[in-house]
């Protein structure tokens, strides 16, 4: 007979140890895949891993990547935190490029100091406004804020389908489902010259920085912390449940609306059809590995960055689908998954007992 | 067909209780069986072990002279036992006749003949092809019954099925089991009604601390008698120890207070009405799953009634939330210590932090005040004796008795007029239990309110100035004390009524 019990404690250092041993297990995996394929596993990990990462240029893609994850993964913490299951990031920072994009379009021919930051507090606004559709389903009608927020997401692109097509398409554009490009003002300020790292990277460390004041220093944080513990303890104490439920689904959806419009304004330029190669749902990986914790989030965004890269100098370098890149995102997952599972219960083997009677 | 059913001198220990101390019992088919007692009384434990759930610690079970090993529920199944618990096994989302069909091993059409047979035979009136969420209670027991039914039980066990019954669905069930014990089944009968013990019931055995005290023909029984089996006579000595010399001042008056729930396993209120003085501790009684949880939420704000009034202090409270209610000096410490009162996982002086007020600055401009809250959370650990002074500890290392201490002293620090708990030494050791009535007695001597609910009658007797007891979401009339007696306490937990 097997008996699966819930362990009694489990240390902290081997909890933010666990993403490692995950990692470390993908990377294993990972070899043995590849060397099933044919290639030299080593080799082939090192294509992987090793070479986007060799050059400047490298380094810096792996920041523009690395970027949107870590904010959108941000925001999430706030809902997943608080038991609040936002599947729809996606979604979020889709219709926060949307706003933006349609603000900057707005000033395509003006120059000034204010477009900028016009264009992002609309993004962030856009990716709140519509993280907020889930939650106030979920506290009037009581819905399940998954399946919405996960729907949210096919709605937004769908929307954004046809403003590039349609109404927002290029007029001088030869019918490319693509918009103008933004003006100057409206981009984010390179970071350095010839490399695409953008300003973009101090929105998320200065979100990163708030969210652990709020989440660990806070009034708020406590409660957002206790609700996604013990929800029956939350309301024992009287914590205003439905309020919460509302602020952490804005939380998210800004990081998320800002992470859409850092996107648009920072490496893009302009709206189009493939604004993000599905940060949105990638990021719900980032936030999991990095244990919900903003520093932990900052480290799991550059490795998941580094899967991204990797899956383009695989696909030139050994022929392989870019695909390889979720194969080994869902992986680092499983992973994750299953060594949390053996952190937080354990299995006893028993044989089979005989009872007296 | 003859079935006897014979429980022999069966025991089943758990740490620091006993929870059946050498039972035996006959049964005989042909007759309906009840097996009465209040909770902790040890009938689920002797249901468990006929089920094959639990193994007993002694004894042996016998079916028609055969003894029976019963390591697990399809054991019992196999040995045509059935069983219909109070909580039902179903798949809400799947149709009666896929339900049905999970545990058969008969071929869908031999089922479904069989099952129409089953319906025609008992006038049972239920679509198999709905799903369940569309049914009532009521179909859905009908439900787990033709599960049972299927199989052709010898024995059928039927656990409080009752209690999320109407009146016109309970005579149904009474039709039914009257129907089955006379073609043959045994019917054993769990419930803490005395009056579906006489009107149903051929025998009745009670059970008191997981003994049994008395078997008898319920011919020869009344409800005053039953209820003096089921409450013992032990109570009469206990005396209690607060004095009578409460205030007149009412502090808090609730009055025409419903509570419809929507969920069906929660127990509707119906038109509570009670006022509590300063200084007073007043008892609920009742039989655990009665409205007590439903209750405490309500007068903590956790839930909002539908109507009525609570004031206190002549204040209308009825829809602020707990912190509200806090704020004006109402406390409450509620029956789940282990994952509502406090979160295990969290440190002491988080769990401390939970109890956040206007006054107490545990979080200065939202920022969290990490030293005001230990050093408050010290101070509790002291002034109640928790024996840690480590406010980093995390609660999941406290033992029961001293959690429930942190939670009182959380609670009571802040010096409120008036405290709500609900089984307050429920699990705790004799040396926590003594602690945690000493100190609600000293509340009551600083000329503070409580009100206790409580499913343990000695201590409600013990503390208690006034008693009411709560049966089916009803209040009954609060009684003065000394007027409470075994058969009094017995009858009113029993769902009869006294003068």
């Amino acid at each position: 007979m097997i008996k699966i019990e819930r362990r009694d404690e489990t240390s902290n250092l081997i909890y933010f140890l666990t993403p490692v041993l995950a990692i470390f297990l993908t990377l294993v995996t990972g070899a043995i895949i590849f060397y099933l394929l044919g290639f030299k596993p080593l080799e082939a990990l090192k294509f992987f891993f090793i070479t986007p990462i060799s050059d400047l240029y490298g380094l810096s893609e792996l920041l523009v990547k690395a970027t949107p994850l870590c904010l959108i993964a941000i925001g999430l913490s706030f809902c997943f935190k608080s038991n609040n299951w936002n599947i729809g990031a996606e979604g979020q920072l889709t219709f926060g490029g949307i706003v933006g994009g349609g603000v900057a379009l707005l000033f395509y021919n003006h120059e000034g100091f204010y477009v900028l930051p016009l264009i992002i507090l609309a993004g962030a606004i856009g990716g709140m406004i519509f993280a907020m559709i889930p939650a106030i389903l979920k506290i009037y009608f009581n819905t399940n804020e998954i399946l919405v927020s996960l729907m949210l997401v096919y709605v937004s692109k769908l929307l954004l389908d046809y403003l590039v097509v349609g109404p927002w398409s290029n007029p001088e554009g030869f019918n490319f489902p693509e918009t103008r490009q933004f003006s100057d003002s409206a981009r984010l300020p390179i970071l350095f010259e010839g490399l695409r790292i953008h300003a973009g990277i101090f929105i998320a460390l200065v979100s990163v920085f708030l969210a652990w004041v709020i989440l660990f220093k806070t009034y708020l944080g406590f409660q957002i912390k206790v609700s996604g513990l013990s929800l029956k303890t939350a309301k024992y104490a009287g914590f205003k449940g439905k309020t919460m439920i509302l602020l952490v689904f804005m939380v998210s959806g800004a990081c998320a609306g800002l992470a859409g419009v850092g996107e648009i304004t920072g490496p893009i330029g302009q709206l189009h059809r493939m604004i993000s190669p599905e940060y949105g749902f990638t990021a719900i990986i980032v936030a999991f590995l990095g244990r919900l914790n903003p520093v932990g989030i900052v480290f799991a965004s550059l490795i998941v960055a580094l899967t991204y890269l990797g899956a383009e100098t695989a696909q030139i370098f050994l022929q392989v689908p870019k695909y390889t890149g979720q194969v080994f995102q869902g992986m680092i997952l499983f992973f994750l998954l299953a060594s949390d599972f053996l952190l937080f219960f354990k299995i006893k083997f028993l044989g089979f007992k005989k009872y007296e009677y | 067909m003859n079935t006897k059913l014979k429980v022999s001198k069966v025991s089943k220990i758990y740490p620091g209780c006993i929870a059946n101390d050498n039972v035996s019992l006959n049964f005989k088919s042909g007759k309906i069986y009840a097996l009465l007692g209040e909770n902790g009384a040890g009938k689920s434990t002797l249901v468990k072990i006929l089920s094959g759930v639990i193994n007993p610690d002694q004894g042996q079970i016998f079916l028609n002279d055969k003894l029976l090993k019963l390591n697990s529920p399809k054991d019992a199944k196999n040995n045509n036992i059935g069983m219909v618990f109070q909580h039902f096994n179903l798949f809400e989302t799947l149709s009666v006749f896929e339900n049905l069909s999970i545990d058969s091993e008969k071929n869908n059409d031999q089922l479904r003949i069989l099952v129409n047979n089953i319906l025609k035979k008992y006038n049972f009136k239920i679509d198999l092809d709905v799903p369940i969420l569309s049914l009532s209670a009521g179909q859905k027991q009908k439900v787990e019954i033709i599960r049972c039914l299927i199989r052709n039980p010898k024995v059928l066990i039927m656990d409080e099925p009752t209690s999320v019954l109407t009146e016109q669905e309970t005579e149904d069930l009474f039709l039914s089991l009257k129907k089955f014990s006379k073609e043959g089944i045994l019917i054993i009968y769990i419930t803490h009604k005395l009056k579906e013990v006489l009107s149903l019931c051929d025998e009745v055995a009670v059970m008191r601390k997981g003994k049994v005290v008395s078997i008898s023909r319920t011919i020869d029984e009344e409800l005053s008698s039953l209820a003096n089996k089921m409450i013992g006579e032990s109570l009469n000595k206990i005396k209690k120890m607060t004095s009578n010399n409460f205030s007149e001042e009412q502090i808090l008056t609730v009055s025409k207070l419903n509570f419809n729930s929507e969920d069906p396993y929660e127990v509707n209120l119906v038109d509570i009405n009670f006022t509590l003085n300063k200084g007073e501790c007043l008892g609920i009684a009742g039989i655990s799953g009665n409205g007590q949880n439903e209750l405490f939420q309500i007068l903590s704000g956790e839930t909002l009634s539908n109507n009525g009034s609570i004031k206190f202090r002549g204040k209308e409270i009825s829809k602020l939330n707990p912190k509200e209610r806090r704020e004006y000096l109402m406390a409450f410490s509620p029956e789940d210590r282990i994952s509502q009162a406090a979160v295990p996982s969290l440190k002491i002086y988080e769990n401390v932090a939970l109890n956040n007020f206007k006054t107490s600055n545990f979080f200065e401009k939202g920022l969290f005040n990490e030293r005001k809250i230990k050093d408050h959370s010290k101070k509790i650990l002291s002034n109640f004796s928790v024996n840690t002074d480590n406010v980093n500890l995390k609660s999941q290392f406290l033992s029961g008795g001293n959690l429930q201490k942190l939670i009182l002293g959380r609670e009571l620090i802040t010096s409120p007029e008036l405290l709500i708990c609900f089984n307050p030494t429920w699990g705790l050791d004799v040396g926590a239990i003594n602690y945690i009535h000493q100190t609600l007695v000293k509340i009551n001597e600083q000329g503070k309110s409580i009100i206790l609910i409580s499913t343990d009658n000695d201590e409600l007797l013990q503390l208690s100035d006034r008693i009411s007891v709560i049966n089916n979401g009803k209040l009954s009339k609060i009684m003065s004390a000394d007027e409470v007696n075994p058969e009094k306490l017995g009858l009113l937990m029993g769902g009869g009524l006294v003068d």
